[in-house]
């Protein structure tokens, strides 16, 4: 089965406030026929959360567990979270959940800690050679990634490389330069179309993008969730500044077809090793 | 009495009072002589433990002479704490000149009449915002600045008025918990009334902060300590002390509402840096 439907559940969640985010997840899987439904980057729990990270695990964990019981069959979400790890540190992160199973998690690897940003001071990056997965759910590949992930090359190359046909990233962009804004279009706007554009151009994926909207002190996230197609162009885009949900069918046969005429067929791995000991 | 009291605070609030007292009154030096380039401090003594600490540990700082205090009793001041006050104030030897003490209630009725707020939480903000004007202008005038008197219980519960007590310049004793400033008190051997007697903001009659509260200060400090100090979540803090769930999820509230008292107001960000997102400076600036 080459087609598969997606639903973009951009929503505004309460900071700190897992249950009652929970509460808005399952509504939004139960309301949606979609056969995968993805949320932003931290929607258990909101994104500002500060130290209430340190502390919010187990409600993280309950929230799961009970969108677990209420999720259909044949049906699946990735759902942004705090995660712990073995070393009993924490990770931003998304589970992700098929059915009645819990497939897996991932976590972010590239940990903003400049201007607004301060990941660094709560979490611990994902190890690629360790936490980099692929999913495979009704025969598509996809591979999920975390905000900043997508200001790099390297986790949306390598999940590619592994077989990922769709990228899901999640994301809690704020909003900046309103003041600069030219023709209703935010500079962090145009930075994103033209990230995920290029991540789909140069890897032949489609690429979800599902941000986060509504306020957070005094933080504003400004949605505007997009889906690219494998050739680059926009397909689906959510409204901004409010909450909103979009149902898409996207066909991943059209990942092979854009590879035929795409430079993507080659990969020099050696520039790498010139990278890895730079 | 001050003996049997020091014996029960219990070991985990216990602080070294000599070190915490060195360590403040160098802090306070360098903030008022280096950062502020002023050095007198103005000072609202009620005859209560905190501002009676403050006071004192202004005067370790920089002697009487360059502490000015202010008495601003209202027709909700107990009579028996202007005495305290008067006691703290010759204890430390503060010079008459630098005493001032204003009756504030004609100011208080002109606003609430203006007002229309009669209420005692509404009359009592005034009074201590009336309180706060009045520190402000007379600090401008000795070119000084105003101590506030908030103590970690006061501020992490937000037992305080928004830019009333809470606008000052610097909260010298703002990370000791109520029982710490209590047990300094005694040690420093403060008149024992002083650090004995129950707390009171005294902006109505009779008002107490343990009978408003339902909970006296040091199990509320003791729940504090564990809460922020030990990282223990209610049900836990509930065990230990053997306190009702709903008496710690209570003080849990107190502290989750009042976080608004504790910042800055907000800003919507607009622009690339704003104030309190991604513009940051330190305070010492030069």
């Amino acid at each position: 089965m080459d087609k598969i439907n997606l639903c973009l559940a951009q929503i505004s969640t309460r900071l700190g406030d897992v249950e009652s985010n929970a509460k808005k997840h399952i509504e939004r899987i139960n309301e949606s026929n979609a056969d995968i439904v993805c949320f932003p980057e931290l929607s258990l729990t909101g994104y500002m959360i500060k130290d209430i990270a340190f502390e919010i695990y187990d409600r993280c964990l309950k929230a799961i567990e009970n969108i677990r019981k209420n999720i259909k069959k044949d049906q699946l979400a990735i759902i942004g979270s705090v995660i712990k790890n073995e070393l009993k540190t924490i990770n931003n992160g998304a589970f992700v959940i098929k059915g009645n199973e819990i497939l897996g998690n991932v976590k972010k690897f590239y940990l903003p800690t400049y201007g607004l940003f301060e990941e660094m001071r709560y979490f611990t990056p994902a190890f690629p050679l360790k936490d980099l997965k692929v999913f495979e759910f009704k025969g598509i590949n996809f591979g999920v990634i975390i905000c900043e992930d997508a200001w790099h090359y390297e986790p949306v190359e390598a999940l590619v490389r592994m077989g990922a046909q769709v990228i899901f990233c999640l994301s809690s962009s704020p909003i900046r330069g309103v003041n600069k804004a030219k023709k209703g279009k935010l500079l962090i706007e145009d930075q994103w179309e033209a990230l995920i554009k290029a991540h789909s151009i140069i890897n032949g994926i489609y690429f979800v993008f599902v941000n986060r909207v509504g306020p957070e002190d005094e933080e504003f996230f400004w949605g505007g969730s997009m889906v690219s197609s494998p050739r680059g162009e926009i397909i689906a885009r959510c409204k901004k500044y409010e909450e909103d949900v979009i149902n898409i069918t996207i066909d991943v046969s059209e990942v092979e077809k854009s590879r035929r005429f795409s430079s993507f067929k080659i990969h020099q791995n050696s520039f790498h090793e010139i990278l890895s000991k730079l | 009495m001050s003996k049997h009291f020091l014996k029960s605070i219990p070991e985990e609030l216990r602080v070294n009072v000599k070190e915490v007292v060195d360590y403040i009154t160098l802090r306070l030096r360098h903030y008022i002589l280096d950062y502020a380039n002023r050095n007198k401090y103005v000072i609202g003594l009620s005859g209560g433990v905190d501002s009676s600490v403050t006071t004192y540990l202004a005067v370790k700082s920089l002697g009487p002479r360059n502490v000015h205090v202010l008495l601003l009793p209202s027709n909700s001041t107990p009579k028996q704490d202007i005495e305290d006050a008067y006691e703290v104030i010759n204890f430390l030897n503060i010079p008459k000149e630098n005493v001032a003490y204003i009756e504030i209630d004609e100011i208080v009725d002109e606003f609430s009449n203006m007002l229309g707020v009669k209420d005692s939480l509404g009359v009592g903000n005034i009074k201590a915002r009336v309180r706060m004007i009045i520190l402000h202008g007379y600090a401008h005038k000795v070119k000084g600045l105003v101590l506030g008197t908030g103590d970690k219980s006061e501020i992490t519960i937000g037992y305080f008025t928004k830019y009333g007590d809470s606008g000052v310049d610097v909260l010298p004793i703002g990370d000791l918990y109520k029982t710490q400033v209590r047990q300094i008190a005694a040690e420093v051997r403060l008149p024992e009334r002083i650090y004995i007697k129950p707390p009171s903001p005294a902006l109505w009659q009779g008002q107490t902060a343990e009978g408003e509260l339902g909970i006296d200060y040091l199990t509320l400090d003791r729940i504090l300590y564990r809460k922020m100090e030990l990282w223990m979540n209610d049900e836990e803090i509930s065990k230990e002390l053997n306190i009702p769930i709903a008496t710690v999820e209570k003080i849990t509230n107190m502290i989750k509402n009042s976080q608004h008292k504790r910042l800055p107001p907000e800003i919507f960000k607009i622009g690339f840096r704003s104030h309190g997102s991604d513009w940051r400076y330190p305070r010492e600036w030069k």
